[in-house]
Parts: C-alpha cells; sequence; structure tokens
C-alpha cells in the first residue's frame, strides 16, 4: 500500500458532500480579506467551534484548523513578502505545533491569539534559523491589503508528507496511517497490531512530534 | 504535502485536548527538583543538628522558599503558554519577596544595633548564595526541561520563570542544612541565590526553550 494512493482517496475521511458546504469553502479571496479586516468576526466564529474540538468534536476541530490555517496564510503571507515559498511550509508546521501543544490553550482567552501566538513563534524561529534577526525590525503590518488577495490559495508545502512519514520509525508510521489516514479507532489499530491502546496513543503523538520536526527540516 | 491532507490527518481521531499539560509536566519536575536539592544539601554540607528545628530560624527560610516556589510555579506555568495572563503570579512573586525582606527588616531592627551587621552577614554570607545556587542547578535543569516541553513564547521570561522555581526549590533543600539562624540573612542572601538561578535561567530561555 502507498500512502500517497490512500491520502489521494481518503475514503474514509469525509465524504465529497461535506466539501461542497460552504463553512468548509474558506479558501477563497472575499473569505480571506473578511477575515483580515474583521477580526472579531473570526474569533466569534471560531471560539465555540473550538471549544467543541477541544472536547472531542473531531469533525469541529476539523473545521476549526481549517479556519486557523486561512488565518495563519494570510498573517504570515504578509510578514514573509519576501520567502514566498516557505508561507505554506510555516503554515504547515504551525498547524502541528497548535495540534501538539492544544493541551495549553486557555479557554478564557481568544483562540485567535493563541494561534497567533505560536505562528509568531514559528516565524522569528525560522528567521532565526535563517540567521536573519533584522527581518524582525521589517514586520510590514502597513502592506496594501489589496496585494493579499492576488495571490493564489494552493495549500501545496514543498515537503511531501509521504516521504516525511517514511522517515519516522515504523511503530509510529504505523500508528499514524492506522488511525489518522486509515481513520481507524485506538481500539481497532491496538487489536490490529496487538499493541495496548495507550501504547498506540503514545506512538501516534511522539510519531507527529517527530514529523514536525522533519517539516523544520 | 497539501495543507488540506494535513488538517484531515491532524483531526481524523483527535480526540479531546489533553488537560492540565503545565501541572503534568511541572509536577514531577518539581518533586523531582525537591528530592535532588535536598540530597545535594545534605550530602555536600550534613544536616543540620535536629536541636535546631525547635528554633524558628529553619521554619522561616522552608516557610520562605516555599512559598516564593509556589508562585514562581503558577509564574511558571502561565509562561509556559502561548498566551500568558501574568498579573497574578507576578504580583504573589513580588508579594513574597517584600514579605520576607519586611520579615527581615523587622528581625533587623528588633536587633541591637552593634549585632546588626553579624545578623546580616552571619558566618556564610560568601557561601550562601553560591550553595543555594549549587544546590539548585539540578533543579534548573528539571524545570527547563519541564517548560521545554510546552509553548512558551517569551523564551528570556519564561527561562527567568522557571530559574526562579529552580532557586526556590534549591533554597528548600539549602534550608536543610544551612546554620544561619536570622531572618535578615535569609532576606539578603538566600533571596540572591535565587535571583542568580533566576538570572541564569534567563540567560539560557532563549538557546534552551526553544519549540
Amino acid at each position: 500500500m502507498t500512502l500517497g494512493y490512500t491520502l489521494a482517496s481518503r475514503p474514509r475521511l469525509h465524504s465529497p458532500q461535506k466539501r461542497m458546504q460552504p463553512i468548509c469553502n474558506q479558501n477563497t479571496p472575499a473569505d480571506e480579506m473578511t477575515d483580515d479586516t474583521n477580526p472579531n468576526d473570526f474569533e466569534s466564529g471560531l471560539k465555540p467551534l473550538w471549544l467543541r474540538a477541544q472536547s472531542g468534536d473531531d469533525a469541529a476541530y476539523r473545521e476549526a484548523l481549517r479556519r486557523i490555517a486561512t488565518r495563519l496564510r494570510g498573517y504570515l503571507r504578509r510578514r514573509m513578502l519576501n520567502l514566498p515559498d516557505e508561507v505554506e511550509d510555516l503554515v504547515q508546521e504551525s498547524l502541528l505545533a497548535v495540534h501538539l501543544q492544544r493541551g495549553t490553550y486557555d479557554p478564557t482567552l481568544p483562540v485567535s491569539a493563541w494561534v497567533i501566538a505560536i505562528a509568531r513563534h514559528k516565524l522569528v524561529d525560522l528567521w532565526r534559523r535563517r540567521g536573519r534577526r533584522e527581518a524582525l525590525h521589517d514586520v510590514l503590518d502597513d502592506v496594501d491589503e489589496h496585494a493579499l488577495v492576488a495571490h493564489q490559495q494552493d495549500g501545496q508545502a514543498s515537503r511531501d508528507l509521504d516521504k516525511l512519514l517514511q522517515d519516522l520509525p515504523s511503530v509510529q508510521r504505523q500508528a499514524i496511517l492506522l488511525t489518522k489516514v486509515e481513520g481507524l479507532s485506538i481500539a481497532e489499530a491496538a487489536a490490529q497490531t496487538g499493541a495496548s491502546e495507550s501504547a498506540i496513543k503514545v506512538q501516534v503523538h511522539r510519531g507527529l512530534k517527530r514529523l514536525a520536526a522533519l517539516v523544520k527540516g | 504535502m497539501r495543507t488540506d491532507a494535513l488538517i484531515d490527518m491532524l483531526a481524523q481521531g483527535a480526540g479531546p485536548a489533553p488537560h492540565a499539560v503545565a501541572a503534568r509536566r511541572l509536577a514531577p519536575a518539581i518533586c523531582l527538583s525537591l528530592f535532588m536539592s535536598s540530597a545535594l544539601a545534605l550530602l555536600m554540607i550534613g544536616p543540620l543538628p535536629s536541636a535546631m528545628f525547635t528554633t524558628p530560624a529553619p521554619w522561616i527560610k522552608l516557610a520562605y522558599s516555599l512559598t516564593l516556589a509556589v508562585a514562581a510555579a503558577v509564574l511558571t506555568a502561565r509562561l509556559s503558554r502561548p498566551v500568558a495572563r501574568l498579573a497574578a503570579p507576578r504580583t504573589a512573586v513580588v508579594a513574597v519577596l517584600v514579605a520576607m525582606g519586611l520579615v527581615g527588616g523587622a528581625s533587623l531592627w528588633a536587633t541591637p544595633a552593634d549585632e546588626r551587621a553579624a545578623a546580616v552577614l552571619g558566618l556564610t554570607w560568601f557561601l550562601c548564595p553560591w550553595m543555594v545556587m549549587a544546590v539548585a542547578l539540578p533543579a534548573l535543569a528539571a524545570t527547563l526541561w519541564a517548560v521545554r516541553g510546552l509553548a512558551p513564547t517569551h523564551l528570556r521570561g519564561a527561562g527567568f520563570a522557571a530559574g526562579l522555581l529552580a532557586g526556590a526549590l534549591g533554597a528548600v533543600g539549602y534550608s536543610l542544612a544551612c546554620p544561619e539562624a536570622s531572618a535578615a540573612f535569609v532576606a539578603v542572601w538566600y533571596t540572591a541565590g535565587i535571583g542568580l538561578t533566576a538570572l541564569i535561567g534567563a540567560a539560557l530561555g532563549p538557546r534552551v526553550l526553544r519549540w
């Protein structure tokens, strides 16, 4: 089985109809501009979704992550005008960080502030790795907003998930493939591999952590 | 990799978010720190004679360092999150420091003028801050490790808080071995040792707390 095929078909993840729902269709320029010009609308839409996601609603979590991704893409694009090819990489790195650190969210604070703080941390880290501290003083908050909407919303990063997964230790890769790609429950994955449920959970978490490190490059 | 595919993968079977992550990570680090700093102090200097524990001196030190550790632990937990509410724990830390300063000042005021210098300096003032810092170093490694696994975004501040916590835990251990009797001594030199550890934490933070 190749992962590429599994990811492309994604039979268990969601039905095609679901993807057509307008609520999921956040990737249009008009929507991004709305998000950028009305941060309060963004927060009031995201917060209830996020709270449901935090208490275990996977569908709400998926939708919240979509909205967050759109938001972060706009945020990072404006600050990475000279690194446009790496915006999507950093969006994905930030999403992985959001997922791995979702336990540190404090419900009394805005979700958007929490998410942006994570993305900003990742952006500063990227600049540091590039040895470009001076870029910190070069944040372009006053860029013409119309310049943003002209960009393609490709949502495609340079790294390949299949290849990244191949670099994981086999136990972690298997745990992620079974539970996160094929969509088995923890109990089903445990039954199939003979590992305990808590072992599967640990391997998934470690695998995603390793994946985050690999995405960082 | 398409971002949509990544999102689907993350959301698939994600379940509820883990609870109390900061507490679950800091608690074992704090327990380990208390054990290591006490063990180090007892091994390096040896325990106080038990008669000392009938005097207030060791209890003042323990009360000071433990309350400071509690305030610093809350501050550290808050700074381990991407967005932090810091006002309350910061006030608590300052309040503990001020309270100890007042207790030290009062004890000095009650001391005859010609004995005040001796009360502040004791016999070990040149040693105390360094000993507090030394027995706090394993604690510093533990608290920094705990914070590193969370999500601090102000790395210098988070390093400072982790150092403050480690210094207070080191002072708890050192209290078990320190022969000094005056509250003024504690207010000056313990605070200096804890502050040194906090500064080391702040210096290390930007390098070791990256995630």
